[in-house]
């Protein structure tokens, strides 16, 4: 479950990939990472999202 | 010789990937003419509070076969290729392993599926490189990176962990390929159905994307295919997206 609208702020879970790239659509900081790293078939997702980090049971935004 | 080479924790968040250094050094293999190099694969490792990782905490591993007599030239330059290209901040770990000189291969293995489950000392990656034999070693920062580094090695002496790095373009998205048209790409060394199944060499296949990326299995690159929708007699596959190769 996506909390957080604010991208500073932003916590996904692992399988919330609706939500993963419509958050990376309406963000302004999205940089792809490597190839190596994306998992998302959206490649405007914050699953592969540079600035993403993944947590044992999140992800969160290290932009800011 | 054939060795393994695995760097791990050699990038920050604005710099290149662990990969394409892995990628790099395995073509200075070739390019100075020590040996050959095979592909990179990306494996896996625990994320937990008490692991120090810039984002997703994975090793890079690859195979490689030298002539005699260059090991330790490799070594020399892996090392300083690691301690030159780095990231700053990064705590850059080098394992390079001779499968074939291991004391104890299952205890490789076990170490790099354990780093996957648990959080794991660099006082014991040290100690059982040293009973193994296997050079690893620490390039800047603490050097946590050499945890990563022995676990990657581990996971690719296995042979069932990880996805290869980069996507072999073998077709267009939608396009129905041939499965021995796919066994035919020179990186792939197996096409397997998920689901146990053996496609035929004639058995037609749609790309889901242009380009198809494989995971380690058995130690070989093998692209993965699930059954598709409207195939007679289970002779239609597609490939697997990348959501789909997620925990591989």
């Amino acid at each position: 479950m996506a909390e957080g609208r604010n991208r500073t702020s932003l916590r996904l879970g692992l399988e919330d990939w609706s939500a993963a790239a419509l958050f990376a659509d309406n963000c302004a900081t999205f940089i792809p990472d490597v190839e190596e790293e994306q998992i998302a078939d959206d490649p405007r997702s914050c699953y592969n999202c540079r600035y993403r980090r993944w947590q044992a049971d999140s992800v969160v935004c290290l932009a800011g | 010789m054939d060795i393994l080479v695995c760097l791990d924790d050699t990038d920050n968040l604005e710099s290149r990937g662990t990969g394409e250094l892995a990628s790099l050094l395995a073509e200075q293999i070739e390019q100075q003419g020590w040996g050959r190099s095979s592909f990179v694969t990306r494996h896996q490792l625990l994320v937990h509070p008490d692991i120090p990782y810039t984002s997703h905490n994975s090793a890079m591993c690859f195979a490689a076969v030298l002539e005699d007599g260059q090991l330790d030239h490799f070594i020399d330059y892996a090392a300083r290729f690691l301690e030159r290209e780095s990231a700053p901040g990064s705590d850059p770990g080098l394992c390079v392993a001779v499968p074939t000189m291991l004391a104890d291969t299952e205890a490789l293995i076990a170490f790099g599926r354990s780093a996957k489950q648990e959080v794991l000392a660099k006082k014991a990656a040290y100690a059982l490189a040293k009973t193994l034999g296997v050079h690893l070693s620490e390039h800047g920062g603490s050097g946590q990176g050499v945890v990563g580094a022995l676990a990657g090695t581990g996971l690719r002496l296995g042979g069932n962990d990880g996805r290869l790095r980069g996507k072999l373009e073998v077709g267009s998205a939608g396009e129905k390929v041939a499965v021995r048209a796919l066994i035919a790409h020179p990186l792939i060394d197996e096409v397997r159905c998920a689901n146990g199944a053996s496609p035929g060499d004639d058995d037609l296949v749609i790309l889901e994307d242009r380009k198809v990326k494989t995971v380690l299995l058995d130690g070989k690159s093998v692209l993965l295919l699930a059954p598709a929708d409207g195939g007679v007699d289970g002779t239609l596959w597609r490939t697997f997206s990348r959501r789909e190769l997620k925990n591989f």
